[in-house]
């Protein structure tokens, strides 16, 4: 029998399984370096990188609710500089393509994350994350306005050769605009989505249960409002789709390709299990050996209607 | 599958008793793989709630004992039910699976000192009560072991305090109703001994309610005693990727940085913690 092909193309960015580790929950990779190989991963994108450190918000920054969590981190990293210094060596090990998801306060923050990244060696892709909703400036701000997401999207273009990722917002009227202004601005895929905004109180003190007040929703709780985003920008957009947002088994993983996403990223998941994207990955090939599919592609975008 | 490395382990484990000690207290006793490695005190474990598509985030929890025996090694947890994860903890029966990860965070560290006071609020007593017994274990003799012990009222303190290991150290209870012991917080008497035993000679280990290690943390600031504290705050992995349960921390020029509970924790020396909160 021929082996599987699990290897997809998501817009010149080459990933020998669609299985992803998304920003924010992998850290720089080290803190699961332990628990398993991490060149068995199609991709890891690493925690939101931005000009100089920062410091994020102020605890408590997280709190559960039902079949999820709301998170305001407030994008505390290392900064650029030390990222590449100290970070990236270690990432470099292993056989996986590292994705660079960059933050910016401002679109000329972004321009230079992305003239730094691309001079730095080991680096695979761009991520923009225009889509954080625990930051004051810059972040969602630019993902809920077509026009900001394009011109961010068009001065990263501009500054690299690398492939461009944008991760966007569920926080707007209409995502597919937003997916086809950057499509338009010259992205090379759109990872979706980002978290939902939401909120929770602490009635004994009436006090909410966060700092920042709100923050934002992941887990298998947004899965469904994820899914059907996936299907609707696929439909609306010629650039693949990376497909985000609860994804916990390969089941999951599997109905996101199924909806038309290329690839998968896994976030929350990871804090439940550091192992679970193994877990995910195995359960698709079961999958594909199951249904007798020998390419992982012929699954894409192959809902029945 | 086992995933192990040199010092985490991720594995099912299965539980053997879950018994209540006091009026909402409960003693866990899970069994798991020999691999497991032996924690250190003050070290901490990510318990999974199985079967629960709910409460997706495992719970963090000091370790209160651990024993290696023939074919098994043995966890044991000292936990309070304070919200729906220790609820649908505490109705756990023996034999249920449950997934445990760890031994996670930096310990209490192992100074030599002629006097150490174990400073318990509650449920707190949990990683100060295994430290005793690996001191007693290691047959630390020259060590005087003093244990301040704060709880709600009598039949809490007495269920905590049938979990301190037998040995020569003193008991000092406090409760809140004054049912046993002195009526008042246990930071009251800790002030009043302090004023003769605080010296290099001394150390502090202590845990409980932030209110406490606040007060605590003023009781020793312009003391030449040496504290060390454990934190709680709530975490999503244990591991240090989340990023969600930082503390904020003093540096040496008067900044602040953030600091993981559960990386660089939960043990900190109390002068570095900024009690703001």
């Amino acid at each position: 029998m021929e082996p599987l092909k699990l290897d997809v193309n998501v817009g010149g960015l080459f990933l020998k399984n669609p299985v992803i580790a998304a920003s924010g929950t992998f850290g720089y990779g080290e803190e699961y370096a332990p628990f398993f190989d991490l060149g068995m991963l199609g991709g890891i994108a690493t925690k939101g990188l931005s000009l100089k450190p920062r410091q994020g918000n102020p605890p408590p920054r997280i709190i559960e609710t039902p079949s999820g969590m709301l998170n305001a981190i407030g994008l505390e990293n290392v900064g650029v500089e030390r990222f590449i210094a100290e970070k990236l060596p270690f990432l470099r090990q292993f056989d996986t393509k590292i994705i660079a998801n960059i933050f910016g306060e401002t679109p000329e923050e972004y321009e230079k994350l992305a003239a730094v990244l691309s001079c730095a060696d080991g680096i695979d892709a761009i991520e923009i994350n225009i889509s954080c909703p625990n930051v004051k400036k810059g972040g969602a701000m630019f993902g809920a306005d077509p026009d900001l997401a394009a011109e961010v999207t068009a001065k990263v273009r501009a500054e690299t050769n690398l492939p461009v990722i944008v991760k966007l917002t569920p926080n707007v009227t209409d995502i597919t605009r937003i997916a086809l202004a950057v499509e338009s601005a010259g992205a090379d895929a759109v990872s979706l989505i980002n978290t939902l905004t939401g909120m929770s109180i602490d009635i004994e003190n009436r006090r909410p249960h966060l700092a920042n007040i709100t923050g934002g929703l992941s887990g298998p709780a947004v899965k469904p409002v994820a899914l059907r985003m996936v299907w609707e920008v696929f439909h609306a957009v010629k650039i693949p789709v990376i497909g985000i947002g609860g994804i916990t088994t390969a089941e999951d993983a599997l109905e996101f390709m199924i909806a038309g996403a290329v690839a998968i990223q896994v976030g929350t998941a990871n804090f439940i299990d550091p192992a679970s994207t193994l877990a995910i990955l195995a359960g698709i090939e079961n999958f594909l050996d199951r249904h007798q599919i020998g390419d992982i592609r012929e699954l894409i975008g192959s809902l029945r209607l | 599958m086992t995933e192990r490395t040199d010092n985490l382990f991720s594995d099912a484990g299965f539980i053997r008793h879950n018994r209540q000690i006091a009026p909402g207290h409960f003693l866990l006793s899970i069994s798991i793989p020999l691999a497991f490695p032996v924690p250190k005190p003050g070290q901490f474990c990510m318990l999974h709630l199985p079967g629960n598509e709910a409460m997706i985030l495992s719970r963090p929890f000091s370790v209160h004992g651990f024993q290696k025996k023939k074919k098994e090694a043995v966890l044991e947890i000292l936990y309070r039910v304070s919200g729906r994860g220790t609820q649908f903890l505490s109705n756990l029966t023996p034999g249920a699976e449950i997934r445990v990860l760890g031994p996670l965070g930096r310990g209490f560290w192992r100074l030599a000192g002629k006097r150490i006071l174990l400073v318990a609020g509650g449920i707190g007593l949990a990683p100060l009560a295994f430290f005793l017994e690996r001191e007693i274990e290691y047959g630390n003799h020259s060590t005087a072991f003093s244990i301040y012990l704060g709880a709600k009222n009598a039949e809490i303190l007495e269920g905590l305090a049938s979990r301190i290991p037998a040995g020569n150290q003193k008991l000092l209870p406090a409760t809140d109703d004054g049912s046993i012991g002195y009526r008042g917080p246990i930071t009251d008497i800790l002030k009043k001994d302090l004023e003769h035993l605080a010296t290099k000679e001394t150390m502090i280990l202590a845990c409980g309610p932030t209110a406490m290690l606040k007060s605590l943390a003023e009781l020793v600031t312009q003391k030449a005693v040496f504290c060390e504290v454990s934190l709680e705050e709530r975490m999503a992995c244990g591991i240090g990727a989340c990023l969600g349960c930082v503390v904020e921390t003093r540096n040496q020029n008067g900044s602040s940085t953030y600091k993981r509970v559960c990386k660089e924790g939960p043990v900190f020396d109390i002068r570095e913690i900024v009690w703001s909160r």
